[in-house]
């Protein structure tokens, strides 16, 4: 897996490191930089707003407190901060009883749903590679990877919504994925 | 090409561990595996430093400032006391008290997160960072002391009901941007941050902030200071970045 070298990937690092030591203002800068994304990770699997603001507050206390153990030779920045994040959110979405099956047609909005044309330039290369790979899949083995990666949807759920046993998801998903990562030279 | 029958148990968990679809105790397992298996780690991260891109297509929300006050709150040390339990010269007000506040001031840029917020009885008792009652009563003097992530005080700001004024403590210059103002701020509850106007805390100057403003002021509120252009926030909301946050408590 290629490490993320790039400028803000440094700078981000940079705060980090100095949060780590204590400097308030560097993490409220990290914080600038990050919490609209981090934030939009969250939004998209607890859209309770309420709910999304705990959370996040939540994370970047995490991330305030394990500052010092974050290693930039294993992750880029954001990557660390934005798995956090989506663990933190998985987990009060799991922690719930249950959740309202959202209806089918959602589903297929999540599948069309392009990024935009600022988001693509900003996340350079990566992202391209990653929205061809899943291109190449077959339309319901893409929409299904980014509905449980999106919406934090377990196997089980996202079965009973598209009406499919849960073993024939399952391996839709991991064969995509699979496919996926083959796709982009990674070992599979 | 590879199928997951190809895979062993531990390559397929931590696949669909970083994809997010595992329920509730397979996740627990599978993070008590990460804490203690590199090998079980490594495969986890590989999955999800591929997934991350895909991040990129999730719309980017601005989480409202209420967020970061209270992060902020969180993260500062426990704050110290500003001083001594000070006897008060009950003619003047313990408020008034140059010597204290020169004693919290430190040099330096306001830069930093937040503080102690205190409240003096009218007696002038300073009741530190006391248990909470529901609420300061009307007419209450009202101190916050806002203190650096080290828990050094850098601005104190002294609220008197009686005159409607607001002392600030002579701090340094917040960091000498041309052009910039700092804003105060209350943010009650989930409530979106209400301006108490723009201020000046770089020579201990007086200012009034109308009364209608502070009504209702409780313990539990944060105050928060932005940093905006010249005549406050163009917008009603911070724009700035904020630099200090401290919730208020009651004596």
């Amino acid at each position: 897996m290629k490490a993320n070298v790039s400028d803000g990937a440094q700078a981000l690092a940079a705060l980090l490191a100095r949060a780590a030591d204590g400097d308030a203002l560097a993490f409220h800068d990290f914080y600038a930089r990050t919490s609209a994304k981090l934030f939009g990770i969250i939004v998209r699997i607890l859209p309770d707003s309420g709910e999304a603001e705990d959370v996040l507050q939540e994370v970047y206390v995490t991330v305030w407190r394990k500052a010092a153990e974050f290693d930039a030779l294993r992750a880029s920045p954001i990557t660390w901060a934005a798995t956090i994040a989506r663990n933190r959110a998985i987990d009060r979405l799991r922690a719930r009883a249950s959740r309202p099956a959202a209806p089918v047609d959602e589903a297929d909005d999540v599948a069309d749903e392009a990024p935009d044309a600022e988001a693509l330039v900003m996340a350079g290369q990566d992202a391209a590679m990653v929205a061809d790979a899943l291109a190449a899949l077959e339309p319901y083995q893409a929409a299904a990877i980014r509905a449980c990666y999106f919406e934090g949807l377990t196997y089980e759920a996202l079965a009973a919504r598209e009406g499919v046993p849960v073993g024939t998801l399952k391996s839709w998903v991991r064969r995509g994925l699979i496919k996926m990562r083959e796709r982009l030279g990674g070992a599979a | 090409m590879s199928t997951p029958d190809d895979m062993t148990p531990d390559e397929l968990l931590a696949m669909d561990y970083a994809l997010g679809a595992l329920g509730r105790a397979e996740r627990k397992a599978a993070e008590v595996r990460l804490r203690s298996d590199p090998a079980f780690r490594a495969l986890v991260e590989g999955w999800q430093a591929t997934l991350a891109p895909l991040d990129d297509d999730v719309a980017a929300v601005a989480p409202p400032p209420a967020v970061w006050a209270a992060i902020a709150a969180e993260i500062t040390p426990p704050p110290r006391v500003a001083a001594p339990p000070v006897v008060a010269e009950p003619a003047r007000g313990w408020w008034h008290n140059l010597a204290l506040w020169r004693g919290l001031a430190v040099g330096g840029p306001v830069a930093a997160a937040l503080a102690v917020v205190a409240i003096s009885t009218p007696t002038g008792e300073i009741a530190p960072q006391a248990n909470v009652p529901a609420a300061a009563p009307v007419g209450d003097r009202l101190v916050a002391t806002l203190a650096g992530a080290d828990g050094k005080p850098l601005i104190a700001a002294a609220y008197d009901p009686a005159s409607g004024a607001v002392a600030f403590a002579p701090v340094a210059a917040p960091d000498g941007e041309a052009g910039k103002v700092p804003e105060l701020w209350v943010i009650e509850g989930k409530n979106p941050p209400r301006s108490l106007g723009v201020i000046d805390i770089s020579r201990g100057q007086t200012h009034s902030i109308p009364r209608e403003r502070l009504q209702g002021l409780k313990a539990g509120a944060v105050l928060a200071i932005s940093i905006e252009p010249m005549g406050g926030s163009p917008t009603g909301a911070p724009t700035g970045p904020v630099v200090a946050t401290g919730a208020l408590t009651a004596a």
